[in-house]
C-alpha cells in the first residue's frame, strides 16, 4: 500500500462529510438527524460533519418515502456527489415505505430502485444513537483503500 | 454593546465552561430502559391465535411463522430447549414501526418491549377486537373463493381441503341459494384472506379493536 | 413600462436553512424583495387517500405522520374527532394525562423552531443550547410514553399508558432544570444586540394584515391576535385555568418570543396538571360509531383541523386535515416577505413563521 494511500484512510476516518436529502418524509427522521448535532449526541466530535452541498459530502442520508416530485431529481443530487461516495437510507419509510406503502398513495418505495444504498437504519424513526453507528460503521469499511479496490 | 461583551466573556472565559470544552466527553450512549424497542420473545408459549398480526398498522410489520426459536430475527431474552418447530412471531425491522400494539394486545405475554407489559400489569389495561363481515351484493358474483379460502372453514370442514364443495353450516361463510350468507360471524379471525381471494372486493373485514380495563380474573 | 424587477431569485428546494424541499422564488429589485411565491408539491404522499376505509387503530398511525414534529398533537385532535363522533366520554385522568403530552410536545416543536432560526441568523450557540434543552424535553416524553417522536399514546377513550408516581417525581424534577434553561436563553435571546440587528423591526406583519391573511398559532398571536388560541376552547385547558401569550409587534423577534413565552407557559400548564392529577382509570373504553364530525385544536403551529366521516363499523370513509402551516406559508410568501430588504433576512423571515412542509402537503 502506498504512503499516500495510507495518508488518505487516516484523513478519510477521521473527517467524513455528510449530506441529507428529505425525499417525502414526515419530518421525523430529519429532526432526527437534526438531533444529532445536538450537544448530548456530538456528531462532531467524531469528525462527521453535516453539510447541505451535495458537492462536499461523502455521505448521503436518504429519508423519505420516493415521492412522484423526487425521481428525476434524487439521481441528479446522487451524481453530484464526489467518489467515494455511498448512500445510507434512514428510517423505514426508504426501506420499505412504512405506513405509507398502501394501495393508492402515490409514493415509490424503496429507494434503492433508484440510487445504491449501501446500508439501511430501520425505525420510525430512528433513535440518533442508531443513525450515529450507522454513519460510524460503515464510513471506514467502505472508504478504506478505495483507490486500490477501485484498480 | 461593551456590557454583552463583556458577558459573552464571562460566559466563556468562565472555569467550569473551560473545563467542559476541554475534557468532558459526551456520556456513553445508552437507551433508555423505558424505550419501547423492537419487541423481544419472553419465551413464551405462542398459541398462533394472529391477535398481533390483526393489530399491526404497518404492511409487513409481523408475522407468526412456524419456525425454530433461533431462526427469528429477533434476541430470545429466554430460550427455550432447542428442539420441533414451533409458532412463533417474527418481527421484520425495516416495517415495524415499534408501536407496541402487538406487545400489547398479545394474550399470553409472548412478546416484550420497553415497559409495555409491566404498565399492562400495573393498570389491567386490554384491547378486544372484534371482526365483522360486510359484503356488498351488488359486486359479488357468488364464486365462493371466500368460503374456500377461509383458514376458519378448513378447519370446520375437513373435506374443502379435498376440493370438496363447502357445504357444512357451522363454516364462517357459505354460498346457498344463490346468496353468500355469512352464517357465524362470531368465528372470524379477522385474518383478511377472504378479503384478498376476493376478485371483486366484494367482501370486506372489519377490524373494531376497543382499549379497556380488564375485569378481574376468576382466580 | 418602466423596469422594476431585477432578478427572481429562486431559493431551494433544497437548501441549508429548511430541512424540508421547498422553493421560494423572489422577485427582487436590488436586494429588495417586490414579491415572493412558494413553489410546492416535492412531499406530496397522499395521506388523505390512504387514510379512507381504514379502522382507527390504523388511521391513528396515519394521522401521526402526517408531520413528524408535532405527532403528539395531530394523535390527539383524531382521536377527539373520533370520540365526539361516537360520544365516548374520556376519563378525567386520561384527559390530564393527554394535556401533559400534549405540552411536552408542544415544547420540543417551539424548541426545534427557536432552534432553526437562530442557526438560521447564524447563531449557532445559542441554537445548539436550544438543541440540548429540547433533547431534555424528548426525554420527558420518552418516560411518560415510550418513545421520542411518533408516540401512538392515545386511543378512543383514553391513553396507553398511566404515568407512575417515580416518573412524575422525575418529570417535575426535569421541568425545574427545563425551565431555568429556558429562561436563561431567552435572556441571550432577547438582550442580545446583533440578534436584535437582525430580529427587530423585520418582516412586520401588522394586525389588520394578520386578521386578512387568516394567520394562526404563534404567528397571529405575535401580531397582536389571542384569540387565535384554540386551548382556552379545550374543556381541559379552561379547568387548568389557561391564559393565552400575546405580543403586538409582529416582527420576527416577536414570533420567536411568542414561542419562548409559550414554552414557559406550557412548563406551568404541566405542572398545574401534575399538581391536579385526578386518581382513577385511563381507559374508558368505547366503540367507534357512524357519524360527521369537524374538530379543531391548537398544534404547536396554529389551528389544525380534522373533518371526519365515518361508517357503521367506525371506518373512515372521508378525511380532510387542514393544517396550520398552510395559513402560515401563504400569509409569509405574500405579506411578511413584501419589502423585505435584504436576501438574509428572506430565510430568516421564512423560517420566523414556522413552516412545516410535510404538515402542509401531506
Amino acid at each position: 500500500m502506498s504512503l499516500l494511500q495510507q495518508i488518505k484512510n487516516k484523513v478519510r476516518s477521521k473527517s467524513i462529510h455528510v449530506t441529507f436529502v428529505d425525499v417525502g418524509s414526515c419530518n421525523g427522521c430529519d429532526i432526527e438527524v437534526l438531533a444529532c448535532l445536538a450537544p448530548r449526541y456530538d456528531i462532531e466530535q467524531y469528525g462527521i460533519y453535516v453539510h447541505n452541498n451535495p458537492r462536499e459530502a461523502d455521505i448521503l442520508l436518504v429519508m423519505g418515502v420516493m415521492t412522484p416530485q423526487w425521481e428525476d431529481k434524487l439521481r441528479i443530487l446522487w451524481n453530484k456527489i464526489p467518489d467515494p461516495k455511498v448512500a445510507i437510507a434512514v428510517g423505514n419509510c426508504p426501506i420499505s415505505g412504512c405506513v405509507f406503502n398502501r394501495r393508492e398513495s402515490y409514493v415509490d418505495p424503496p429507494v434503492s430502485k433508484h440510487i445504491p444504498i449501501a446500508a439501511e437504519v430501520p425505525g420510525c424513526p430512528p433513535r440518533p444513537t442508531e443513525i450515529l453507528n450507522a454513519i460510524l460503521s460503515l464510513a471506514p469499511v467502505v472508504f478504506r483503500d478505495y483507490e486500490e479496490k477501485m484498480k | 454593546m461593551n456590557l454583552s461583551v463583556i458577558w459573552y466573556l464571562r460566559e466563556f472565559l468562565s472555569f467550569e465552561w473551560v473545563h467542559k470544552f476541554l475534557f468532558v466527553k459526551t456520556a456513553p450512549l445508552t437507551t433508555p430502559p423505558y424505550f419501547r424497542d423492537y419487541p423481544l420473545l419472553t419465551g413464551k408459549e405462542c398459541t398462533h391465535c394472529l391477535a398481533c398480526m390483526m393489530i399491526c398498522p404497518v404492511p409487513g410489520g409481523i408475522e407468526v411463522l412456524m419456525t425454530r426459536e433461533d431462526a427469528c430475527h429477533l434476541p430470545v431474552t429466554q430460550s427455550r430447549p432447542p428442539g420441533s418447530d414451533t409458532w412463533n412471531p417474527v418481527i421484520y425491522p425495516g416495517h415495524c414501526i415499534r408501536c407496541g400494539l402487538c406487545v400489547e394486545v398479545c394474550p399470553e405475554g409472548v412478546l416484550m418491549s420497553g415497559r409495555v407489559i409491566e404498565f399492562q400489569f400495573i393498570d389491567n389495561t386490554a384491547f378486544t377486537s372484534t371482526f365483522q363481515l360486510e359484503v356488498d351484493h351488488t359486486l359479488c358474483m357468488r364464486c365462493g373463493n371466500c368460503s374456500i379460502a377461509c383458514p376458519v372453514n378448513k378447519e370446520v370442514d375437513p373435506a374443502l381441503g379435498g376440493g370438496a364443495p363447502p357445504s357444512s353450516m357451522e363454516s364462517v361463510m357459505l354460498v346457498t341459494g344463490g346468496e353468500l350468507k355469512i352464517l357465524n360471524e362470531d368465528k372470524c379471525t379477522g385474518c383478511k384472506t377472504c378479503e384478498t381471494a376476493c376478485p371483486n372486493m366484494a367482501i370486506r373485514v372489519v377490524r373494531q379493536v376497543e382499549g379497556i380495563h380488564q375485569e378481574d380474573e376468576e382466580e | 413600462m418602466k423596469k422594476l424587477v431585477d432578478v427572481s431569485i429562486p431559493i431551494g428546494p433544497v437548501h441549508p436553512c429548511w430541512k424540508e424541499p421547498v422553493r421560494i422564488k423572489c422577485e427582487t429589485s436590488g436586494e429588495r424583495v417586490l414579491s415572493a411565491e412558494v413553489e410546492l408539491g416535492y412531499m406530496k404522499k397522499g395521506i388523505e387517500k390512504i387514510m379512507r376505509g381504514r379502522p382507527w387503530q390504523e388511521v391513528m398511525f396515519l394521522a401521526e405522520r402526517v408531520c413528524g414534529i408535532c405527532s403528539v398533537i395531530h394523535n390527539m385532535v383524531f382521536i377527539e374527532a373520533m370520540e365526539e363522533i361516537s360520544g365516548i366520554s374520556l376519563p378525567p385522568r386520561a384527559a390530564y394525562l393527554r394535556v401533559i403530552v400534549n405540552e411536552l410536545d408542544r415544547m420540543q416543536s417551539h424548541l426545534i423552531a427557536n432552534f432553526s432560526y437562530c442557526y438560521t441568523i447564524e447563531h449557532e450557540t445559542l441554537a445548539m443550547y436550544l438543541l440540548d434543552v429540547r433533547e431534555q424535553v424528548l426525554d420527558q416524553l420518552e418516560r411518560v410514553t415510550g418513545a421520542r417522536i411518533n408516540t401512538a399514546y392515545m386511543i378512543p377513550g383514553g391513553v396507553r399508558f398511566d404515568l407512575m408516581e417515580e416518573d412524575s417525581g422525575a418529570l417535575r424534577t426535569a421541568l425545574r432544570e427545563i425551565e431555568t434553561g429556558v429562561k436563561r436563553y431567552m435572556k441571550m435571546f432577547s438582550s442580545g444586540p446583533l440578534i436584535s440587528l437582525r430580529s427587530r423591526g423585520i418582516a412586520v406583519f401588522s394586525r389588520e394584515d394578520a386578521i386578512k391573511a387568516r394567520v394562526v398559532g404563534p404567528t397571529a398571536r405575535a401580531s397582536g391576535i389571542p384569540e387565535s388560541d384554540l386551548r382556552s376552547r379545550h374543556p381541559t385547558y379552561i379547568k387548568l385555568g389557561f391564559q393565552p401569550v400575546w405580543r403586538e409587534e409582529g416582527d420576527n423577534f416577536a414570533r420567536v418570543m411568542v414561542r419562548f413565552d409559550e414554552i414557559l407557559q406550557s412548563i406551568d400548564l404541566i405542572q398545574k396538571a401534575l399538581d391536579t392529577l385526578p386518581e382513577g382509570d385511563i381507559r374508558g373504553g368505547g366503540i367507534c360509531k357512524a357519524g360527521e364530525t369537524a374538530y379543531s385544536g391548537e398544534a404547536p403551529r396554529g389551528e389544525l383541523r380534522y373533518f371526519i366521516k365515518t361508517d357503521e363499523y367506525g371506518r373512515v370513509v372521508d378525511i380532510t386535515i387542514q393544517t396550520p402551516s398552510i395559513m402560515n406559508i401563504e400569509a409569509c410568501t405574500h405579506s411578511m416577505l413584501k419589502g423585505v430588504t435584504s436576501l438574509a433576512d428572506v430565510t430568516s423571515t421564512f423560517i420566523s413563521a414556522d413552516p412545516c412542509i410535510a404538515c402542509m402537503e401531506r
